[in-house]
């Protein structure tokens, strides 16, 4: 069951680092573009409350252990998700003074996805990266051994099916030779029936005319 | 369903009568046959599944009255496949009976795929020891007709079964372990020369290994892994190669520890599968036996 659940999360993550992503490039942006990047964060940060309503009732359906532990997690992407809106909020905001308010009252806020001036908290973030990154690695390498699997089994039955088709060959081979044979046997047979034909058809008409022949001669004598 | 029912029934009656009287120029078997053979098909498109295994044999008899022996193996065939679905018992006896005739003709191949059915049936019916018996018979006709891929798999499933039953009877049986091991040595061998089948000899030679493992020789461990990388140059390069030398070295030192160690390391990567689990366990169990006697002793 936790496999659907670290399905989601995979999703998640990869969304999030997405959505943060844009919202760094738009913030570079401006005017027309500004508004389009904004409108497809904003459709990214959907999916992202979807897909974390969905890990939520995975995990309550899990088992109490695992799902203290799962709802650990989810309660911090809840936060990630939280501050990724409220910088959208503050990259759509166009009036200087708003943004510049929003700043002033952001900074207050512990906020694990900008840049933050402490030291620390860059380290950590890197390590999770990290972290992050090395998974990403091992779950494709497992991914690559089960395709490598796949592959071997596809060209054992690939073998298998070649056999075949060589017997198939051979045994075509067989019935052509046969084939052949028997339309010889078929035409002899074919000739021998006319050659009777003809033979019986012959001695009918011998015998008829020697019928007539005594008969003419019984009654004209 | 229930007029194909009726149809077939139909039918039915028209071949026995057919074969009660006295048939004009004794074409009443052909006759009979031809019906028997309608009487079937409309029974299986109204799936009832016993009556039309019944009509197939009884078609199968007539073909046999009419010294046609391919048809009525092949209306036996077609009477197993019908009882597969309901009855296996039947179904088996039928594809015995229909093996008989392929072989009497010389059909060896059919009979070699027939012979592989049944045990994939009794394999379905969990009864082990029949079902290697008749892949064994399987593998020698398919390795006798030259199609080694069906004959090495059938021997790939008397090897697999062949641990599970051992399993069972909780006896390590090392006669037994040393045909298994002869059936993937040789599988390996053979697959080595073949371009396709080459990426699968690492796989065949791991299942090999964990066989020198189960049968507790050392010594017989360490020069069979050496005589597989002379076998593959590529296979000491891969994760079951150092697998393998991993639980050499655990057994050797008969440290449990390490043992678990390095299957865990191998299952995170690809899951193994409940053959090697099976075999493994057992490994396990006597390696822990061990530490308990030197325990004992000491």
């Amino acid at each position: 069951m936790s496999e659907i659940f670290e399905g989601y999360e995979r999703k998640y993550c990869e969304l999030s680092d997405n959505l943060s992503k844009k919202c760094s490039a738009a913030n570079l942006l401006d005017g027309e573009q500004k508004k389009q990047k904004i409108s497809e964060i904003k459709i990214g940060l959907d999916e992202a409350d979807a897909l974390i309503r969905k890990m939520d009732l995975e995990a309550r359906a899990l088992q109490p252990n695992v799902k203290a532990v799962l709802l650990a997690k989810l309660r911090e992407y809840k936060s990630d998700l939280n501050n990724l809106k409220t910088e959208v909020k503050r990259i759509a905001s166009t009036n200087l003074n708003q943004a510049a308010r929003d700043e002033l009252l952001e900074a207050g806020m512990a906020d694990t996805l900008t840049v933050s001036r402490n030291q620390k908290d860059r380290l950590l973030m890197s390590t999770e990266k990290l972290n992050n990154s090395s998974n990403r690695i091992r779950d494709s390498r497992k991914v690559m051994l089960e395709t490598e699997e796949l592959g071997v089994s596809l060209l054992q039955d690939l073998h298998g099916q070649r056999q075949s088709l060589l017997n198939a060959n051979n045994t075509m081979h067989g019935v052509d030779d046969n084939i052949s044979r028997s339309k010889r046997v078929i035409t002899n047979m074919s000739r021998r029936m006319n050659r009777n034909k003809w033979l019986i058809g012959s001695i009918i008409t011998v015998l008829v005319i020697a019928i007539i022949v005594v008969l003419y001669f019984k009654l004209s004598k | 369903m229930g007029d194909q029912i009726a149809r077939a029934e139909e039918f039915e009656k028209k071949a026995e009568k057919k074969l009660g009287g006295w048939g004009l120029f004794g074409s009443k078997y052909e006759d009979a046959a031809d019906l028997f053979d309608k009487a079937a098909n409309a029974f299986k498109l109204a799936k009832s599944w016993d009556q039309a295994g019944a009509v197939y044999v009884k078609l199968a008899n007539c073909h046999l009255k009419l010294d046609s022996k391919h048809e009525a193996a092949n209306a036996y065939a077609d009477a197993a496949h019908c009882y597969k679905k309901t009855n296996t018992k039947e179904s088996i006896s039928c594809l015995e009976q229909s093996v008989n005739i392929f072989l009497d003709i010389g059909r060896l191949n059919m009979s070699a795929r027939y012979y592989k059915e049944i045990a994939e049936l009794y394999e379905q019916e969990q009864n082990l020891e029949q079902s290697i018996v008749y892949y064994e018979r399987a593998a020698d006709l398919f390795q006798s007709e030259e199609v080694t891929t069906s004959a090495n798999q059938c021997k790939q499933k008397i090897a697999q079964f062949a641990a599970q039953i051992e399993h069972s009877r909780l006896c390590v049986d090392c006669i037994l372990l040393d045909q298994v091991l002869i059936i993937y040595e040789e599988i390996a061998r053979h697959s080595l020369n073949n371009n396709l089948l080459k990426y699968g000899v690492k796989g065949h030679l791991l299942n090999a290994g964990i066989c020198q493992l189960c049968k507790g020789d050392v010594v017989a461990i360490s020069n069979a892994l050496e005589r597989y990388q002379e076998l593959d140059p590529t296979f000491s390069g891969t994760r079951e190669y150092k697998l393998l030398a991993d639980l050499a070295t655990a057994v050797d030192e008969e440290d449990l520890v390490k043992f678990t160690d390095a299957i865990k390391e191998f299952d995170s990567m690809t899951q193994l599968d409940a053959w090697k689990t099976t075999l493994l366990l057992r490994v396990k169990e006597s390696l822990k036996a061990k530490e308990l006697e030197e325990d004992d002793l000491t």
